[in-house]
């Protein structure tokens, strides 16, 4: 159930958000205090709206990085997403 | 060393409609007519926010009780913290609750005594029980971040198991449970409040399994009852390291308990700006960083990971509050423990009940 896919559709779970634009660290808060979201980690959340699929993130993030790298950011999309969920962070839809 | 605060605790009142026998609130509470107003809270957000802390835990006493709790919500989100609500419950409809959402609550801790009414009701001195089964209901109806808190102790610690299964159909995402930490109240009541070490292993292993079962569903956050430690815990993460609290009239202490320690001086946020008092005021800076720790801790590896323990347990268990924790096994005070746990026994004590501030 907690197993992230291609077809999952998730968002964040209640109580967890990304910090305001403007804040002086991109920190996702958590009921628990904060993770720090490095790299393109805050802009993955940001694309996490409860319907979107994974693969559409992936998609999305390829169009805008460039498709050289597109194995990679498959697979580091994934293991960002499947940690987050596995902490409680995200909720499947 | 810079030590960066990250989570303000704010006890925005010492009134409560409940009577917990563990209360962690002081034997003496701060009256009403002495409370911050409405503006100072503000302020101190402002301020707390400027100075990079994250969250913002409002709790009390019963901090519904402030009939201003959605505007310090407000003001709190306003200054971009975090917040979070500790509450019994009572005082909650779903119209404040609503408010609160509305004003960017973003979690709501509701404490529970136990899972049967009669027990719970008896540990809180008060009938609430049922009243917080329908409290748990309305939040889990709304989108708001939820924990469930779960006060376990020698005399509710055999119904943990019902306690998770009770947490996993809450709709909380977390439960939090934790054995009871000897301060305050729960120093008056600790015989009767003392778990037996088997109970304290079983409990582990329930955690455990539960844990293991639940992953990704319910987090358990788990508080040992550090008597049967071997090494203390590393108390607020350290002295004035990473959290204040501030009382309902504006002291600003490192922790719940300090108000205990004698000669410490704690400074106001109505006579200081709040990044003065955590970075210069006397009583923040008194145990922040290792200059006053004896032997053994000085030479311990351990000092950089738990502080030498509590400086409130070592002063209510040692009368030094510069001594270690004497939880510590390398303590030389250790035996105070020893004697207190070889005394654990199943005898009913009378319950020494909180008593509301005037
Ligand atoms: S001796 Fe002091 S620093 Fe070492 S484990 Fe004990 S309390 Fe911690």
């Amino acid at each position: 159930m907690t197993q992230v896919g291609q077809e999952s559709v998730l968002r964040l779970a209640p109580g967890c958000r990304l910090s305001e634009a403007g804040a002086r660290e991109d920190l996702l808060l958590i009921p628990e205090g904060a993770l720090r979201m490095q790299g393109p980690a805050r802009k993955i959340v940001e694309l996490l709206n409860g319907e979107r699929s994974v693969r559409e993130i992936v998609e999305e993030l390829q169009h805008r990085y460039g498709t050289e790298d597109a194995a990679r950011i498959e697979t580091e999309t994934l293991a960002l997403l499947t940690r987050l969920r596995e902490r409680g962070v995200l909720e499947s839809v | 060393m810079k030590y960066e605060p990250k989570a303000l605790i704010a006890e925005v009142t010492h009134r409560c409609p409940l009577h917990c026998v563990y209360c962690s609130n002081p034997l003496e509470m701060q009256r009403r007519s002495e409370e911050l107003s409405t503006a100072d809270w503000i302020s101190i957000f402002q301020q707390a926010g400027e100075m990079g802390v994250l969250q913002l835990h409002l709790t009390g006493g019963e901090p519904l009780a402030r009939t201003d709790i959605a505007e310090l919500v407000k003001a709190g989100r306003a200054a971009r913290l975090y917040i979070n609500l500790i509450t019994s419950g009572v005082g909650l409809d779903p119209g404040k609750l609503d408010a609160l959402i509305d004003a960017g609550l973003d979690h709501i801790q509701l404490s529970f005594q136990d899972i049967e009414e009669g027990p719970a009701n008896e540990f809180s001195g008060t009938r609430s029980h049922a009243l917080k089964l329908r409290m748990a209901a309305m939040i889990r109806e709304r989108r708001v971040g939820f924990t469930l808190n779960m006060v376990v102790h020698r005399s509710n610690l055999d119904r943990l198991e019902e306690m998770i299964a009770f947490a996993e159909q809450s709709g909380a995402q977390r439960v939090e449970i934790a054995h009871v930490q000897y301060y305050g109240w729960a120093l008056k009541n600790r015989e009767a409040l003392l778990p037996t070490r088997a109970q304290v292993d079983r409990s582990i292993e329930i955690v455990e399994a539960a844990r293991e079962r639940l992953k990704g569903r319910l987090r358990i956050d788990f508080v040992l009852p550090d008597y049967y430690a071997k090494y203390p815990k590393p108390c607020m993460n350290g002295w004035g390291h990473q959290q204040m609290l501030i009382d309902p009239v504006g002291q600003v202490l490192p922790c719940h308990a300090a108000g205990v320690i004698p000669g410490l001086e704690f400074s106001s946020t109505r006579e200081h700006p709040l990044r003065w008092i955590w970075e210069e005021s006397p009583a923040i800076n008194r145990f922040r960083d290792e200059s006053w720790m004896p032997e053994p801790c000085k030479n311990c590896d351990r000092r950089t990971r738990d502080f030498g323990g509590c400086r409130c347990q070592a002063f209510l268990l040692t009368g030094d509050a510069a001594a270690t924790d004497p939880v510590c096994t390398l303590a030389p005070s250790h035996k105070v423990i020893e004697d207190i746990l070889g005394q654990v026994n199943g005898a009913k004590q009378n319950w020494v009940y909180r008593i509301d501030p005037i």
